[in-house]
């Protein structure tokens, strides 16, 4: 992995005015893409996982949320400072979104085939001929069946994978450089979100581009995942590969979320929880914003905000106390 | 990776397309299985056929039906009765040799009255209601879409610029205009250079938040409600010259609240859609997010509306010939024959009743077209069917 970053989002700060105060979504957020690769941002509700992806496309609306501060590089170019003409000439394009709700969507006023058409005539001047055969591949791609049946189908009568798998055909009909999929299986069952997971696999390795897949889906993430963001309370608090996360996760909460997985547990025990709940984001304890639930709390955590440690090759993660610990 | 060739060189064969329906035809098809909403289109061309026949046969120096021709001895005459043929001019018999709707209280015949009047009514029935309904989508859509967005002080500073050139651009000297346009140009830049954050100071007063979009224009739909609309359109007509088309613009200026406040509502849930947010993220503009996309899915409690407005806009008409401010007697109009046909409701309740049962189909007709064309913007609805 010697290629340059296709996209790098550095120290991005999202903040939204709120009746209690400024809530800090996403406090200063840093992690990379590379082309062709997936990468995984992982974390429990409401930790800006959704936040700084949105921010990415500018489709956060201002205010009431606020760019605070950070970067966006996308291909060198900063999307922050883009003007929304040529926001809009990136989406969709270079860069496209598979949201998590497939059952809201789809338009449902327009047929699948018409909404993919738009997609492709929007960024490229093609003859509607020329589309319309581009968009028979693309459902064929993404495992529709019989397509030149259900071009003209509206969203209602096509089933939630369908309509997922229509989502990834929008995403792709322009043939983006990244697709960033927010908990895209989510709202599917358990063998849909296979097929889904797979689907994405399958595509990449066609196409090439790379993946930005938000979720807090541990298991999702270590099927398809090439690194990991582990994210808590708007800061990411560990990186790395996919092995060096589940193998050796080196901050407290990845290793909590890592145990409570009812997969390590012998059968009859209580799952294992980590204590507490999720700070509100408009008042987040100072320091180490995971101290008041940590199992390997130290007084000094409560003032000083942890640095990124580094644990050989690329594994990073904020928390000096383990990082002691396994260096002694 | 950019679609390879191999793609652009697969054909339609390959998938054994269907013959292309364009949506138009797809439109036409759903339209015929509708059988309700053909039927309004029926009866609606109909009537607008009736109307354009009617305009032909009434106007011109020597009209085959006259419908200001005045018989005195014929007045009141019940439909269907035929004329008196000792005491009419060779000229004054109808041409059908029968009143087929009667006449009314000058002996006038309501057959050909009804036939030139059926032109107006249409036209101020409909360009009134569409104009109603152009206006209310747009302004509607903008603050349901836009809604929290301000408007800062430096936009409403170049808007009253602009007002200012185009109001008083006849009368103005060189230099003045010269003057505005430098500072709509200082006020244009000063905000383009406050929107990247790379100018302070004085300026920054321009780029100050006045009102939201929402507020402005739900404001303005409030404003216009509290007018008696009735009285605004008579203070406007009597500052315009008289003329048909003044009176249909007037009507329709002052009815889109309505539409407006529907189109609104429906905005605020739809903007929160995912289909809404999905549109923006790959890459479709905010003009064609709005009109394309959110139109057709907010229009079904408009054109149910829209279609009270036509019978609405006809009485208005009406209302206004009566006062003398809408089409100038003698030209009959369905509101007028109506109105004046008040008078002699128990002697002569044809008078009242055609008119009355005209307006009432082409409301239905309307109505049932209405309806058919909200289940076929709306593929849900239509597996009623």
């Amino acid at each position: 992995m010697t290629s340059d970053p296709l996209l790098i989002v550095n120290d991005l700060k999202v903040y939204f005015d709120t009746e209690q105060g400024v809530s800090k979504a996403v406090d200063g957020v840093s992690y990379m893409v590379r082309p062709g690769e997936t990468v995984c941002l992982v974390g429990e509700s409401g930790c800006g996982k959704t936040v700084s992806a949105l921010s990415i496309l500018g489709l956060l609306p201002q205010p009431p949320a606020q760019i605070a501060g950070g970067e966006v590089l996308f291909k060198g170019r900063n999307l922050l400072e883009l003007a929304e003409e040529d926001l809009q000439s990136v989406r969709g394009r270079e860069i496209s979104m598979v949201f998590q709700e497939p059952m809201t969507s789809l338009n449902p006023v327009f047929t699948i085939g018409y909404q993919i058409e738009e997609v492709i005539t929007n960024h490229e001047g093609v003859s509607h001929k020329e589309a319309e055969i581009r968009i028979l591949k693309l459902l064929q791609d993404v495992g529709i069946p019989s397509p030149k049946e259900r071009i003209h189908d509206y969203p209602h009568s096509l089933s939630g994978g369908q309509r997922q798998r229509v989502m990834i055909a929008m995403a792709l009909a322009c043939s983006p450089d990244l697709v960033i999929a927010d908990e895209p299986t989510t709202a599917l069952d358990v063998t849909i979100q296979a097929q889904i997971l797979n689907l994405f696999r399958e595509l990449q390795e066609k196409r090439g581009m790379a993946i930005l897949q938000i979720t807090h889906d541990l298991s999702v993430v270590a099927g398809i995942a090439d690194r990991i963001y582990v994210m808590y309370a708007g800061i990411v608090v560990e990186e790395g590969s996919v092995w060096q996360i589940f193998r050796d996760p080196s901050h407290p909460y990845t290793m909590g979320l890592l145990e409570s997985l009812p997969g390590r547990r012998e059968k009859g025990q209580e799952l294992a929880t980590i204590p507490g709940t999720v700070p509100d984001p408009t008042m987040k304890p100072s320091g180490c914003p995971f101290h008041p639930r940590c199992s390997y709390f130290q007084e000094s955590c409560r003032d000083q905000f942890p640095p990124m440690c580094n644990f050989g090759d690329d594994h990073l993660a904020r928390c000096p106390v383990i990082h002691a610990e396994r260096i002694a | 990776m950019k679609d390879s060739a191999s793609e652009h060189t697969l054909s339609g064969e390959t998938f054994g397309l269907p013959p292309q329906q364009t949506r138009l035809e797809e439109f036409w098809s759903q339209l015929r299985k509708n059988r309700l909403a053909f039927a309004g289109l029926v009866i609606f061309g109909f009537f607008f056929l009736v109307a354009v026949v009617g305009m032909l046969l009434t106007t011109g120096t020597s009209p085959v039906l006259d419908p200001s021709l005045v018989r005195l001895q014929e007045k009141l005459r019940p439909p269907l009765s035929g004329p008196n043929l000792e005491s009419l001019l060779p000229e004054e018999v109808p041409p059908l040799r029968v009143y087929l709707l009667g006449t009314d209280e000058l002996g006038r015949d309501v057959f050909a009255r009804m036939l030139q009047g059926a032109w107006v009514s249409l036209t101020v029935g409909f360009v009134a209601v569409g104009l109603a309904v152009i206006i209310g989508v747009f302004l509607g859509g903008l603050s349901g879409y836009y809604g929290q967005n301000s408007i800062r002080v430096g936009q409403v500073i170049l808007v009253l610029l602009a007002l200012w050139v185009v109001l008083g651009w006849s009368g103005m000297s060189g230099v003045y205009l010269v003057v505005l346009a430098a500072a709509a140009v200082v006020v244009l830049a000063s905000m383009v250079l406050l929107h990247r954050g790379k100018s302070h100071g004085p300026f920054a007063v321009l780029d100050a938040q006045l009102i939201s979009v929402d507020a402005l224009i739900t404001s303005l739909i409030d404003i216009m409600l509290c007018f008696p609309s009735f009285f605004l359109i008579l203070t406007v007509v009597a500052l315009l010259p008289a003329s048909i088309y003044n009176i249909m613009i007037v009507i329709g200026l002052t009815s889109w609240m309505g539409a407006a406040r529907f189109v609104r509502a429906e905005f605020l849930s739809l903007r929160e859609q995912d289909f809404v947010t999905a549109a923006r993220a790959l890459g479709i503009s905010d003009w064609r997010i709005i009109f394309r996309h959110m139109v057709p899915n907010a229009i079904a409690p408009v054109l149910v509306s829209a279609t009270i407005g036509i019978a609405g806009a006809i009485l208005t008409e009406a209302g206004l010939s009566f006062l003398g401010f809408g089409v100038p007697p003698p030209h009959a109009t369905w509101g007028n024959i109506l109105s004046d046909g008040k008078n002699y409701l128990f002697d002569a309740p044809w008078l009242t009743i055609i008119p009355g049962l005209a307006i009432l189909v082409v409301v239905l007709s309307f109505n049932l077209f209405g309806e058919g064309l909200r289940d076929i913007l709306n593929p849900k609805l239509r597996e009623r069917h």
